[in-house]
């Protein structure tokens, strides 16, 4: 009879409790806005975690603290408690329900991990390049940005690259995270349900700068996309024409800001990862190798493309990334801004 | 003598037969090794290859380092006594073998993870050469333990002293002349992942085998002075027993690097 | 008694002299050096980590040799520093020899190979020092060394080889406790960092920015491994002193390979520590590849320390193994051994293996850096991928090592305090090893997003929920063995039920990592750092703590303050839990791990405040715990009979142990847990 009191206490507490420590997770707002389709059965297995987590705190801490309070030793009682020694038939239930309820549960997520997955043929494809520390976004109608522009509605197939080490592509919004490998190109596919501004965070320590390297993302309608994409590719067609024929000074600096040379080259003689741009031009560069060399076009040209070729005395060789995808003109540009620094 | 049959003693039972016994198991092995090798100049199947790694490695173990002993039956209860002292050394010592294979799986694994079934570039003849160094000390090694069980002192310290030889002849062998003739063939140590698990494994079994001469210069001298009997030379039984793990580990780093797959 | 005592606080005043000396000694040595190089001085040098690091050498040395004079570790101290002096200047001659450069004063002196091989050097050299080498030597010369240890009376057998595990167990222990100090410390101090956006702190200490960031990153993958290292040290000490105890063995199987188990990881950590004077690493304490590539050469001193720890854990293992297979006594079959020892098992069997595959990932990391052998550049038909597989291998089971033994104490305490037996003892006892094989083959999961194979990826998440089986199996018994008890709840009672508790929260923050999808949310994330503080407190931590508490008076004769005790758990527990759902929650809403600055744009100031606070409230209960401690030691009262009324056999001879333990062996005749059975008795002695 008290047994019986017992169990109906504390299955009433436990139903009591697991309900309770849901509603309050959820009323908490555990996950930030979803602003991709793949956030939603993410969140959905999610929301189904917390449940399973509520209901086990419930199932283990309610029993743990009613045995605290109820047989507590009273003052003055000695003795010992119930000799009980275990029961075979508890013990198989208590492993085959959690053991059905794992691989229900593996289902379930192979399953959510099938749709989150889901390929769309007619995606939209952008190259990413993440690199210690920023993220660079090359389009394939030839223009490249620092800004992450996508569609909203549509899948977009990031294919991602790294120069360095291992970053990782990470939008909270989005939900979904990958690495980006050295020498490899992964694949990460996201689509995008909410107009808005974001940023993408690395998600893999890569060095002194991880914390900050972080870009904007802008969700825009398609139609803007579309309008934002075709001026961008029109601009880099008539910038690279107009490079070539007459390189401009103005144009190298902005390139400077935004093509991440800023991160490690100074233009005021201080020191940085690299070596300062300030009297670069034409003075005689001392390399790692003993010898030195005149800092003209050629040699310019080649640090930027191939920047372990030659290496300037008591900096890092593998310190810099090519940076092969800058067009002739864009290199010209870099040399008249370089130039420009006396 | 109350722990009349401990493992000392079993070992010299019919020991005459124990000799005759270790000779058998070599020519098995060298039969093996011929055969892997003839099938990786023909077709090369890693199947055929595993197979026979497996059974060669299955004979030592149970033949030249005596697994068997862990199992056998000890009811001593004295923790002073030798007899118990010999078996919780031997325990240790096999956990520790144990412990060991994991590094050695650790780089197997690598080496598949990075080549593929691709190997390096290398001289199959040499790679036999020095493989049939460790495989003739391992049988030397067997018969010197096998000698020292049987108290003859002298029989085990040629025996060991040949063991050592050998083994020392391996050592050199990969050192001197295999790793500068890889190198020369342009498998260099920084050049590629190829050169690098190739140097990797090479250099940590050498170490092994280098730790291992150190081991048998120990039970030299101390045989030299005398210092075991037939009923005492755990020692010698360690150091037996170190040597053919680094053997077992060598019949597997063999086929892994010279013999399975396409060369690149 | 009191002559003894007055001469130790003698000794005590002279040990902190000394400390004061030596370390301003090094940092003027650092300082001047800095500026002989420089050519220079620049009032910034006195802020140079290094020299700061050399002040604290040379400092602990003095603080030793005031304490000890020149004696055991004093002595491998000293030849550790001669050693690797000695390692440093053989590679610089022979490189100078063969016209290298060898000489390079923007990387901290010497060449990155005479610093790892001087750090080796020194470690053999410490060993030799202090004594661990010597029987072993004299084996090899076929000389017979003494079986029966006679230990210096008094403490400074602690500061020395001893071979007894008793010894040996309080050596790692307050090792152990000093490390967890260390760690703390460092969180403590970056947790600062954190506590507001921006960057505001770590700038005080540095000249620059990218400084700051580095040191940033440097305290808190020293923090991880650190602590890491604390808890295998810690496990080691409640094994060592616990196990042949609980068996009735007079020692373990192996005494001089345990004192060496001991004595490598000091010089172990001394490297480890170093790493800091030399640049620090910023790969937080998983060292991945190719960022491990690019790192200062303290991260070189962050994989050796490692390596050569590791060696600590796989030999300590492997005396384990062998002392209970072989050394149990009279009776004691498998299903009549005290829970602890199964735990302790199923730990050891993991360490014994799985060890060696972290060893050969930071070796290969490190041959890379030095030899440039290219395993994971990929320029070169290398794998970035493979060494995470490698690295995960044993690093993922190595977290059932930190908490199989812990859930061992927690299932050996409480029979004692709800005075029931064990509910289900050999389903208790078999989920440890089931935890710890099927622990084996769940490591991928760290790597959902890394880019390796995707088929990989279903399968490890069904294994890795697998675990939660036997796990709960644990938990569904605690609760039972409690259910119509007569609880008490003295303070490592309380310990134990917090641990439960709060591992709870761990264990149950684990299987939503496991399934891919939301751990593609989730990885490196605050959440993932809330749910393995959590299983590590829980596993690890509390019931750390509740051994303490619990065997503090077999070990010295006297009792822990109770109310101290009761301090310490009160003040540790809801700050603990503030911190670790705070974790979680930022994690969830975007917190990145690793990041020494967040975007204010967030909104996480006031929940990083908060979680700053709550780290220094968990430090101050660890003051109070070491206060507890240092005040009962100097108490005279004694408290030498069976504390809890306890049925094991440890409790039923008088505190502290005999230096031989059982005078005869005992024979083992009823089952371990058997309260409330009248009559009924586990060992006969
Ligand atoms: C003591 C240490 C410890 C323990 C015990 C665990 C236990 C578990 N861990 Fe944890 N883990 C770590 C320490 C630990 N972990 C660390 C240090 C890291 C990060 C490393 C780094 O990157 O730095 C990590 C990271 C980590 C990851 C990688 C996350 C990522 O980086 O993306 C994953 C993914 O699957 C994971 C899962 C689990 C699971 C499923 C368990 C399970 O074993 C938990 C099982 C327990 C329960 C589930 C609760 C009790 C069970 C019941 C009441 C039964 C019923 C329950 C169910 C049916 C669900 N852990
Ligand atoms: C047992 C393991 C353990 C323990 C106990 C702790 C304890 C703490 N940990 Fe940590 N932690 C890890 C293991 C552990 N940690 C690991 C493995 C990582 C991952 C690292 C990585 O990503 O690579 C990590 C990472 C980690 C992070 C994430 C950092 C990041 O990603 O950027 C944070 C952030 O808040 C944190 C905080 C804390 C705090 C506040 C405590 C507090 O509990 C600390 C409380 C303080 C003490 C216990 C010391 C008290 C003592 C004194 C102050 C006395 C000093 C005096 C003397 C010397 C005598 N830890
Ligand atoms: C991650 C750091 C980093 C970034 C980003 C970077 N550089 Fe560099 N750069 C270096 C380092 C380090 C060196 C010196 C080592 C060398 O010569 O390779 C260097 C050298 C150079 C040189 C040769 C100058 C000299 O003094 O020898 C030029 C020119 C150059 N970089 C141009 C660029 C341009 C243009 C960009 C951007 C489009 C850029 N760098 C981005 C790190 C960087
Ligand atoms: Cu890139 Cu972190
Ligand atoms: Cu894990």
């Amino acid at each position: 009879m008290q047994n019986v009191r017992h169990y109906i206490i504390i299955v009433v507490l436990i139903a009591v409790v697991s309900v309770l420590t849901y509603w309050g997770l959820d009323a908490l707002e555990l996950m930030p806005v979803a602003a991709a389709a793949q956030a939603g059965p993410i969140d959905w297995l999610m929301d189904l975690q917390v449940k399973l987590i509520a209901f086990f705190f419930a199932l283990i801490v309610v029993p743990l603290v009613y045995s605290l309070v109820v047989f507590r030793r009273k003052p003055g009682e000695s003795g010992d408690g119930e000799h009980i020694e275990g029961s075979t038939s508890l013990e198989v239930t208590w492993t085959f329900i959690p053991l059905v309820i794992v691989v229900v549960l593996g289902y379930i997520g192979a399953d959510n991990l099938a749709q989150v997955k889901r390929v769309d043929p007619q995606a939209v494809e952008i190259k990413v390049v993440g690199y210690q520390w920023g993220w660079r976004f090359e389009y394939p109608e030839g223009f490249v940005s620092n800004t992450l522009y996508l569609p909203v509605d549509k899948q977009v197939v990031l294919k991602m690259e790294s120069s360095d080490v291992l970053h990782s592509f990470w939008v909270p919004e989005f939900r979904v995270k990958h690495d980006l490998v050295p020498g490899r190109v992964e694949t990460y596919r996201i689509t995008p349900t909410l107009i808005g501004d974001y940023k993408v965070r690395c998600a893999e320590i890569c060095g002194s700068s991880h914390a900050y390297m972080e870009s904007p993302i802008k969700v825009i309608s398609q139609a803007e996309y579309q309008t934002w994409v075709n001026e961008q590719a029109a601009i880099a067609a008539a910038e690279a024409a107009a490079a070539l024929a007459n390189p401009d000074p103005k144009r190298g600096e902005k390139l400077y800001n935004e093509a991440g040379c800023k991160a490690c080259h100074s233009i005021d003689g201080s020191k940085g990862v690299g070596p300062t741009w300030k009297g670069l031009w034409g003075s005689q560069v001392p390399l790692a190798d003993g010898t030195t060399v005149l800092a003209d076009e050629a040699y310019i040209t080649e640090s930027i493309r191939n920047p372990s070729a030659k290496v300037h005395q008591g900096f890092s060789p593998n310190a810099m990334p090519s940076f092969a995808y800058l067009k002739d003109g864009q290199i010209a540009d870099l040399i008249e801004f370089i130039k420009t620094l006396k | 003598m109350t722990h009349a049959h401990t493992s000392q003693h079993a070992a010299s039972h019919g020991s005459k037969d124990a000799l005759f016994q270790g000779l058998v198991i070599f020519v098995l092995l060298a039969f093996l090794t011929a055969v892997e090798f003839f099938i990786a100049i023909t077709n090369a199947s890693v199947l055929l290859l595993s197979v026979a790694a497996l059974l060669k490695v299955g004979m030592v173990v149970y033949y030249y380092m005596h697994i068997y002993k862990l199992l056998e039956e000890d009811d001593e209860h004295d923790h002073s006594s030798f007899a118990w002292k010999v078996a919780t050394n031997r325990l240790g010592l096999w956990l520790f073998l144990l412990s060991d294979a994991f590094v050695f799986g650790g780089m197997f694994v690598a080496r598949f993870n990075l080549l593929g079934f691709t190997r390096p570039h290398l001289n199959q003849e040499l790679g036999l050469i020095v493989t049939s160094a460790l495989l003739i000390s391992s049988f030397f090694m067997n018969r010197g333990e096998t000698q020292m069980a049987l108290g003859d002192r002298k029989g085990f310290l040629i025996s060991t002293s040949i063991t050592f030889l050998l083994g020392l002849a391996f050592l050199l062998g990969v050192v001197f002349v295999e790793w500068p003739e890889a190198i020369h063939e342009g498998l260099t140590v920084d050049g590629s992942a190829a050169g690098g698990i190739f140097f990797l494994m090479t250099g940590m079994h050498a170490f092994h085998v280098l730790t291992g001469l150190i081991f048998l210069l120990v039970i030299l001298r101390n045989g030299w002075l005398g210092l075991y009997s037939p009923e005492r030379h755990w020692a010698v039984e360690a150091a037996a027993v170190y040597w053919h793990f680094v053997d077992v580990v060598w019949i597997f780093y063999y086929p892994a690097l010279y013999l399975i797959g396409k060369a690149l | 008694m009191t002559q003894s005592s007055s001469t130790s606080t003698g000794n005590l005043n002279r040990a902190l002299l000394f400390f004061l000396i030596g370390t301003l000694l090094g940092l003027a040595l650092g300082v001047g050096l800095h500026t002989a190089i420089s050519g220079g001085f620049n009032t910034t040098y006195w802020m140079d980590i290094p020299s700061w690091m050399l002040g604290l050498l040379l400092g602990t040395l003095g603080f030793f040799y005031g304490l000890l004079g020149y004696y055991g570790i004093v002595r491998g101290l000293v030849f550790q520093v001669v050693g690797t002096l000695a390692g440093i200047l053989l590679v610089s001659a022979i490189r100078a020899a063969l016209g290298l450069s060898f000489f390079d004063p923007a990387k901290f002196g010497f060449h990155e190979g005479a610093w790892v091989f001087g750090a080796l050097v020194g470690a053999v050299a410490f060993l030799a020092g202090v004594g661990a080498l010597t029987d072993w030597w004299k084996w090899a010369k076929g000389e017979a060394t003494s079986d029966h240890h006679e230990d210096v009376p008094g403490w400074r057998k602690y500061f020395g080889v001893s071979l007894d595990h008793k010894v040996i167990g309080i050596q790692y222990t307050v090792t152990s406790l000093l490390l967890l100090s260390v760690g703390g410390l460092f969180a403590l101090l970056f947790r600062v960092e954190l506590a507001e956006s921006g960057l505001q702190f770590l700038t005080v200490l540095t000249p620059d920015q990218t400084a700051a960031l580095n040191l940033y990153n440097s305290l808190m993958s020293l923090h991880g491994i650190v602590m890491i290292i604390s808890i295998l040290l810690g496990i080691a000490g409640v094994i060592n002193y616990l196990v042949p105890l609980l068996i009735g063995a007079a020692d373990m199987a192996f005494p001089r390979l345990n004192a060496f188990s001991f004595w490598v990881a000091v010089p172990a950590a001394v490297i480890l520590l170093g790493s800091l004077g030399l640049g620090g690493f910023d790969t937080g304490w998983t060292g991945y590849a190719p960022l491990a590539t690019r790192a200062p050469i303290g991260i070189q001193m962050f994989y050796l320390g490692v390596w050569v720890a590791g060696w600590s854990s796989i030999l300590g293992a492997l005396n384990l193994i062998a002392t209970v297979l072989r050394m149990r006594a009279r009776g004691m079959t498998a299903f009549r051994m005290p829970i602890l020892v199964w735990a302790s098992v199923a730990t050891s069997i993991i360490s014994l293996t799985a060890t060696q595959l972290i060893g050969l990932s930071f070796q290969m990391s490190m041959f890379e850096r030095l030899f440039g052998m290219p395993f994971f550049n990929v320029a070169k038909g290398g794998n970035p991928i493979l060494f995470q597989h490698l690295f995960w291998f044993y690093s993922h089971p190595a977290v059932y090592v930190f908490v199989l033994p812990g859930l061992g104490v927690i299932s050996e305490l409480l029979p004692v305090f709800a005075r029931k037996p064990l509910f289900g003892y050999r389903w208790v006892a078999l989920s440890s090893i089931g935890i710890a094989l099927v622990g084996f083959l769940v490591w991928a999961h760290h790597m959902f997003t890394s880019g390796m194979n995707e088929y990989l990826r279903v399968p490890f998440m069904y294994s890795t929920l697998l675990v939660a089986v036997p796990t709960g199996v644990k938990f569904f018994s605690w609760v039972a063995t409690l259910w119509k008890g007569k609880i008490e709840a003295p303070t490592p009672m309380l310990f134990v039920l917090g641990g439960i508790v709060v591992f709870l929260m761990g264990g149950l923050s684990g299987p939503p990592n496991a399934t891919v999808s939301t751990d593609l949310h989730l990885h490196d994330t605050y959440f993932i750092v809330g749910h393995f503080h959590s299983t590590m407190f829980g596993g690890y931590v509390f019931p750390f703590f509740a051994a303490i508490y619990y065997w503090f008076p077999k070990a010295t004769g006297k009792r822990l303050d109770e109310t101290l005790g009761k301090w310490h758990f009160w003040l540790m527990t809801p700050s603990f839990l503030v911190l670790t759902l705070f974790m979680m929650r930022v994690g969830l809403l975007g917190m990145r791990r690793r990041i020494a600055d967040y975007d204010p744009m967030l909104g996480f100031d006031p929940w990083h405040l908060a979680m700053t606070i709550a780290a220094f409230l968990i430090a101050l209960s660890v003051v109070i715990f070491f206060y507890n401690m240092v005040k009962t030691l100097r108490s005279p009262v004694t408290e030498t009979g069976n504390v809890w009324n306890s049925r094991s056999p440890e409790w039923q001879v008088p505190s502290p142990m005999p230096a031989h333990n059982y005078e005869k062996e005992f024979e083992v005749v009823g089952e371990p847990y058997d309260y409330g059975l009248p009559g009924s008795v586990y060992v006969k002695m």
